[in-house]
């Protein structure tokens, strides 16, 4: 994406933003959680936090099952995601965030 | 365009806008796996003390150790919202009742001041508190103890303003709807409903003042609903919409989330209604290193729709147990505080409390998974030193 795309698109979000109540998020949400960088980590961060802090998914354990209905309880919700980025993040949760005992 | 689809429209933007941004920005770093530990978030203005489960939406939950007080103080009452916390003015608050009526309404907050006041305390307790504690683990916000706490709500009665709309006799449910808005066009309101009889039971209410103030905003000012006994989801927060319909209101508030089947292997769910039979034990807290001799145990103990008719504590992890006693003020659906003198002598003691009640009630030693965490009701133990 080029500079003025990007400068675009984060003015876009902050005009859209102000016609919003409640108030857009706040910068320092994202910065808040430092998450393993590993495959899939930029969903955590771009995605789930178009609603909620990176926060209400990392203190969650579920097993492949359990963050697979949450993520496709997401995706009803408006969360953008391919199928590929599906498997994708629900293999990263698991990965970091599993629950052993759980389904 | 219609007000809804330009609204649809502006969040459309909104999501698109600020993922491609974060993914921009996500991909700048492009280091190796960097294992650092989560930093806890930051404290949030006003409830500094309170623990941080999410930043947006905000929720916090109160630690143990500050459930000291009989009216858990503004600074210290927990959080559960849904989504964004709205902020409305007290002199621009309306609200709209409809729906099954004779006489749909819009009030202000200076109309519901000229129906008659009630003054109660009333616990309020999110039907997830303690849901980190299930196993194998349940899905949502991983509280323990602390999603509760007792104010003094003054208001008005639900079924005043439900007499002045005139109810017609189709309408057995109430619905809540509030100010708080979903972050996109495609998830749901928050939209909960009770029963007719519990929306006109006399308790049940609007209320604008807690703890003698003005609802703080991050708890629902200027006006929610408080339905006491009921799990915390039922007192709908910046109620701006009452709706009377003739069935529990079809949403995923109501359908979906807060149910739990009766038991474990139950395919059925129900709708949570009242607050389970509940106490927990503030001091001393678990891990604390006592002197021999005797030893003040105290906490709190709370029902729903029972009124507590005992809480037993045992000293010996559960092989015995004596009757400790409520002390204090309370009210029909506030908490109760407890009391119970142990003369401790030297060792390792698990201490427990166990409360029963009127509809035959006890707290369990266990409770069945359910996968969204609710009923959490286990006796709570505080495993003690006394040297």
């Amino acid at each position: 994406m080029s500079r003025r795309r990007l400068a675009a698109a984060l003015a876009l979000a902050a005009g859209a933003a102000a016609a919003l109540v409640p108030p857009p998020v706040p910068p320092v949400v994202l910065a808040q959680a430092s998450i393993p960088q590993t495959d899939g980590w930029v969903l955590v961060v771009s995605r789930c936090v178009i609603c909620h802090s990176v926060e209400i998914a990392v203190q969650q354990r579920q097993g492949p099952q359990g963050w697979g209905t949450i993520v496709d309880r997401m995706v009803t919700y408006g969360m953008p995601l391919e199928p590929a980025e599906r498997r994708t993040l629900i293999a990263y949760l698991v990965r970091h965030y599993g629950d052993p005992e759980g389904r | 365009m219609s007000k809804r689809s330009q609204r649809a429209m502006t969040r459309r933007g909104f999501l698109i806008a600020t993922g491609v941004a974060a993914m921009a920005a996500g991909l700048e770093p492009r280091r190796a796996v960097a294992q650092t530990p989560s930093a806890p978030p930051a404290p949030i203005p006003g409830k500094e003390r309170l623990i941080v489960r999410s930043p947006r939406p905000i929720n916090l939950e109160t630690p143990l150790g500050e459930l000291t007080a009989y009216h858990t103080p503004e600074d210290v009452f927990y959080v559960r919202n849904n989504y964004d916390a709205p902020v409305i003015s007290p002199d621009q608050w309306t609200v709209h009742v409809e729906g099954e009526v004779d006489r749909p309404l819009v009030l202000r907050l200076d109309d519901l001041r000229k129906l008659p006041a009630i003054t109660q305390d009333v616990t309020l307790e999110c039907a997830g508190n303690g849901r980190a504690f299930h196993r194998p683990r349940a899905s949502g916000i991983q509280w323990e103890y602390g999603a509760i706490g007792n104010a003094r709500w003054k208001g008005c009665r639900l079924a005043d303003m439900l007499e002045l709309a005139r109810v017609r006799p189709t309408g057995l449910h109430v619905a809540f709807g509030g100010a708080d808005k979903p972050p996109t066009a495609q998830a749901p309101d928050f939209i909960r409903s009770v029963p007719i009889w519990k929306a006109l039971e006399r308790h049940t209410m609007l209320a604008w003042e807690m703890n003698d103030r003005p609802i703080p905003h991050l708890n629902g000012g200027p006006v929610r609903v408080v339905v006491p006994g009921f799990i915390g989801s039922a007192s709908n927060k910046w109620l701006e919409r009452v709706l009377i319909i003739p069935q529990e209101f079809d949403g995923p508030f109501m359908k979906r989330s807060y149910r739990a089947p009766r038991a474990e292997d139950d395919k059925e769910t129900y709708s949570l209604q009242s607050l389970e039979v509940k106490s927990l034990i503030v001091a001393p807290a678990a891990g604390a290193r006592l002197a021999p001799g005797r030893v003040s145990v105290w906490g709190w103990a709370w029902s729903g729709e029972g009124e507590l008719t005992g809480l037993d504590v045992s000293t010996d992890g559960g092989k015995t147990w004596t009757p400790g006693q409520f002390v204090g003020r309370w009210d029909r659906y506030s908490w109760r505080r407890w009391e119970f003198g142990w003369d401790a002598p030297a060792g390792r003691h698990t201490l427990m409390a166990r409360a029963t009640d009127s509809l035959g009630r006890v707290q369990p030693s266990s409770r069945a998974f359910n996968p969204l965490g609710y009923r959490w009701n286990v006796i709570h133990a505080a495993t003690v030193d006394v040297a």
